[in-house]
């Protein structure tokens, strides 16, 4: 058994999994099991949404480590069902590594949503949770807009490379700027739904959900990291909606 | 009339929402339209609770109904459950709550700034509880599943 090609295509597997935001229980989980339908019986797994650790002891006694830094994942729930997918399918009936290998590169190079679709997303996102929270369809279509100008906003700044806290500030400041202007111009007439539903775009939702599940399957430590990061979301949407709203006072005094 | 206002058009717009959240995760073919039904079918309850009084067991019944359809759906489609309750999940994450808070803080109101603040934080802490006990009652379900079928003994799934 060649233990070091098991182990850079496992963990190439497990580094696209946490890549496309699953969770550290299911990274583990899915390495293991990959591992034992390979033989490797004794293979240690640590995953955390920023690194992955595998190791696998030979029968000689000889130590197999691989680390994997993580530095910037997504979420892309079509690509975690089909590697979940693989790996199933793989531990059923172990092929050749190279063929797993092969699999994983056309996974790992298969694009994202398009601009289109993560468009479309923002843009309707916003305008049917302010529907749903008692806007109007006025407030719905500057909502509309202002979910448009956080796509816009957050594709161009994380091309900038710019971090993510920033970055979510940015857009919240442009989405509360859009609203005002929207209510101001005569167009909606509920700011605070309008912003609301312009803000679910932006709001931690994944990490709220997958903190509780990680803290649950004794992952304490992706889950404290999933914690800090949505309290610190919610940070910077309120800081960046807060500050649009005071310069909109503040110009609104002025005039 | 008032029934397809009050609750049939809510929860229309709870499904497009989440569809439209989908969209963003990349959720794709027929996982697509079943996760955002899962938003939808928790809106129903979560408006079915409002007799309660309390919007505290209206979001804590809403997330359980979302977190058991999940549950449900990743049997069905075979595929992780978490795709579906990210959707799903969309309309009980406390964004109002985060605006308001946001908004007494900015209007220096201290008192409505810390009590709304603790009320948002409620929530979350209601969503997250009814998460873990949907979650923790399957895992229960499934370690004896698992463990018959021959998983590790040490690993993650007997945790």
């Amino acid at each position: 058994m060649d233990y070091d090609s098991l182990l850079n295509t496992s963990s190439t597997l497990g580094l696209l999994l946490l890549q496309s935001g699953a969770e550290a229980y299911r990274v583990e989980d899915s390495l293991l099991r990959l591992c034992r339908a390979y033989g490797a019986d004794r293979t240690e797994v640590f995953a955390i949404p920023s690194l992955l650790i595998v190791s696998i002891c030979d029968p000689e006694g000889h130590s197999h480590t691989r680390v994997r830094r993580l530095y910037q994942g997504g979420t892309d729930l079509h690509r975690v069902a089909r590697l979940n997918d693989l790996c199933r399918r793989v531990c059923r009936q172990p092929p050749e590594l190279s063929l797993v290998d092969r699999e994983l590169e056309a996974l790992s190079r298969e694009p994202g949503p398009t601009y289109l679709r993560r468009l479309g997303g923002f843009a309707f996102v916003a305008a049917f949770f302010t529907l749903l929270f008692g806007g109007g369809w006025r407030d719905a279509l500057c909502a509309l807009a202002a979910g448009c100008v956080i796509c816009f906003s957050k594709y161009f700044l994380e091309g900038l490379r710019a971090n993510s806290f920033f970055v979510t500030t940015a857009c919240s400041f442009l989405a509360a700027l859009t609203a005002v202007a929207g209510v101001e111009l005569g167009l909606g007439r509920q700011l605070d739904k309008i912003i609301i539903g312009a803000f679910m775009g932006l709001v931690p939702g994944v990490a709220i959900t997958n903190f509780m599940r990680d803290l649950l399957a004794g992952d304490l430590f992706s889950g404290i990291t999933k914690l800090a990061d949505s309290l610190l979301t919610a940070t910077a949407i309120a800081l960046g909606a807060g500050m649009a709203l005071a310069l909109a006072r503040y110009l609104g005094g002025a005039l | 009339m008032e029934f397809l206002r009050d609750f049939l058009l809510p929860c229309f717009y709870a499904f497009a929402a989440c569809l439209a959240a989908c969209l963003i995760f990349n959720q794709r073919g027929l996982p697509l339209i079943f996760s955002a039904l899962g938003g939808a079918v928790g809106w129903a309850v979560y408006l079915l609770a409002a007799p309660t009084g309390s919007d505290i067991v209206q979001y804590f019944f809403g997330s359980i109904t979302v977190a058991v359809y999940a549950e449900i759906m990743a049997r069905v489609f075979k595929a992780p459950a978490t795709g579906f309750l990210l959707a799903g999940i969309f309309p009980f994450v406390p964004g109002g709550g985060i605006y308001y808070t946001m908004e007494y803080c900015l209007a220096g109101d201290t008192q409505m700034f810390l009590s709304t603040g603790i009320h948002t934080f409620g929530i979350a802490g209601t969503v997250a509880v009814a998460l873990l006990l949907v979650s923790s009652i399957v895992r229960m379900l499934h370690h004896g599943f698992s463990r018959e079928c021959g998983g590790p003994e040490t690993g993650p799934s007997s945790r």
